[in-house]
């Protein structure tokens, strides 16, 4: 059987710096796994790895059997993987509506030939790109926020809006790194329950995340990241009651 | 009258000129100094087809747009792959060395005497001599060109465009492909620039270097920097402001000598000024 998501024997140097090393593992489809690791672990790598900014040293990612390697970054979200980013990376100085609209795959009128030649088939599909951006809006709880520049959104509804524009994409697996962290009590909640949603709903999440209450609450599976290498594997008990890990977490390790 | 309908004519001709730098430089940005070039290319072209007589004005026009299309991709291939400062560098000598061409191929271009004598357009078998016809003629062009950029900026292309001024590695994260909406914006500004070419040598049936030089270059950005960026009516506007300086200095009693300089001056304290207190010019948004 081959995995869903599986990242084999993946190396990235960046100078000296071993950001990477011999990096492997799997993700199963259906399920919320947690990305957890001290900083420098090399999460956010194997991130940009994954959805194609970053080319490996050597190693090789697949999906659903089929290698990325070599890809561009929209050619694998047109396969069906899409990330968001941990400084957020919202267009601010659009609506909420348009940052949803402008991630929506098979746009008309994207191209100048098509917005000058077919004026009204653009306005006339516009109408129901839009309602569908707004079930989107919806879905994430920001349906009441469409028309608001993203810079007049709060910090938690903007991370529900780079969740927004990853659905919008189309994408079954989505990649989200810390989408829990710096939020209030009440938005972790939020986004806690809105992710364990996607998840009933049968989408695949892949979930960097530092704060081991939320690890706990979401996690299906957790992957221990350390010095750019899979050190465990296991359920969130297991993980994070492990002494060791605790220990190179919290520091001590070198 | 005479006088009202060539600044019109003019004015009209710059418009698309602004409507090709705003794209660029105001939408896509790509801060390119060099649209003057492409301007120039647009204009020799269409001189050398009628003045040899290879064909009528409007596959002319055509020719020359499609020219500049692919000179003008071509020159903001380097801003495709690197963006910012280093572009400027590559554009403002992309701009010098088409004011060597102009000014030293002789063959071609005339040279730094010009091309005298380029027949006026014309359409469908008639020639439009007077300068009525050719003031509906440049402000029918306006027209369409305004059409088309209200048209491809109200789509989900301009939507793209302004992602990709944002960030575009989120629109990359998006799934879109942001090269190929800029060498969209590229191709749109060429075709653009160039018609302007073809119009404005039909309409003053001489051209030289000077028209398409970096001075030229700059008022363009100056025209953006004015009127307001990213918008249709500070693309506008700002073409049928600074025109009309020159009409206003020479109402002033300066010698002739003086007043080019001091309309350099006057273009550059705009720019300066503009940047500092009201960067979104008189209709635009925010640079």
């Amino acid at each position: 059987m081959t995995a869903y998501l599986s990242a084999e024997g993946v190396n990235v140097s960046f100078g000296g710096l071993r950001a990477l090393n011999d990096c492997g593992f799997t993700v199963e489809k259906g399920r919320i796994t947690c990305l957890v690791g001290p900083n420098g672990a090399g999460k956010t790598t194997i991130f940009n790895v994954i959805t194609g900014f970053l080319k490996p040293n050597t190693g090789t990612v697949s999906f659903q059997g089929r290698s990325l390697d070599g890809m561009a970054p929209k050619d694998i979200v047109a396969l069906g993987i899409a990330r968001t980013f941990q400084n957020l990376r919202l267009f601010v100085d659009l609506t909420a509506l348009d940052n949803v609209l402008a991630a929506l795959p098979n746009m008309a009128g994207e191209s100048p030939l098509t917005a000058m030649l077919r004026p009204f088939h653009v306005a006339r599909t516009q109408t129901t790109r839009r309602q569908e951006a707004m079930r989107i809006l919806e879905h994430v709880g920001l349906a009441d926020r469409a028309t608001a520049f993203v810079r007049n959104l709060s910090y938690g509804e903007q991370k529900l809006l780079t969740v927004a524009r990853g659905l919008a994409t189309g994408a079954e697996l989505l990649l989200l790194d810390e989408p829990a962290s710096g939020l209030s009590a009440g938005a972790l909640e939020q986004i806690m329950a809105l992710l364990k949603r996607l998840r009933d709903e049968g989408m695949t999440l892949l979930v960097v995340e530092h704060n081991t209450r939320v690890v706990r609450q979401i996690a299906d599976d957790v992957l221990f990241l350390h010095q750019g290498h899979l050190m465990a594997r296991g359920s969130p008990e297991e993980i994070v009651n492990d002494p060791a890990l605790a220990e190179i977490y919290f520091g001590g390790a070198i | 009258m005479d006088f009202w309908l060539s600044y019109c004519t003019l004015a009209a001709i710059y418009v698309l000129l602004g409507l090709s730098t705003n794209l660029l430089v105001g939408i896509a940005g790509i801060f390119s100094v060099s649209q003057a070039a492409v301007f120039g290319v647009g204009a020799y072209i269409v001189s050398w087809l009628l003045m040899n007589d290879v064909m009528g004005f409007i596959p002319a026009l055509t020719i020359a747009a499609g020219c500049c299309i692919a000179l003008n991709i071509l020159v903001t291939l380097p801003a495709l792959r690197v963006s910012g400062d280093y572009f400027v560098v590559t554009s403002f000598g992309i701009q010098l060395l088409a004011t060597a061409i102009f000014t030293n191929w002789t063959a071609g271009t005339g040279g730094a005497n010009g091309l005298p004598g380029i027949p006026p357009p014309d359409l469908f078998d008639k020639t439009l001599d007077s300068q009525a016809h050719l003031t509906a003629l440049s402000v029918s062009c306006m027209g369409l060109g305004c059409l088309a950029f209200w048209l491809i900026m109200r789509a989900p292309f301009g939507r793209l465009l302004r992602a990709i001024r944002e960030d575009e590695l989120a629109v990359a994260a998006a799934g879109k492909s942001v090269l190929r909406a800029k060498v969209s914006a590229a191709a749109m500004a060429g075709a653009f620039a160039g018609g302007a070419g073809g119009l404005y040598a039909t309409f003053l049936s001489f051209i030289d270097p000077s028209s398409f030089d970096l001075d030229a270059s700059i008022l363009l950005l100056t025209m953006v920097v004015v009127g307001g960026a990213r918008t249709l009516a500070g693309s506008i506007l700002g073409p049928f402001l600074l025109l009309a300086l020159p009409q206003v200095l020479s109402l002033i009693d300066i010698p002739t000598t003086i007043a080019a300089a001091a309309r350099q001056l006057i273009y550059g304290l705009l720019l300066i000024l503009f940047m500092l207190f009201r960067p979104q010019g008189l209709a635009g948004e925010k640079l």
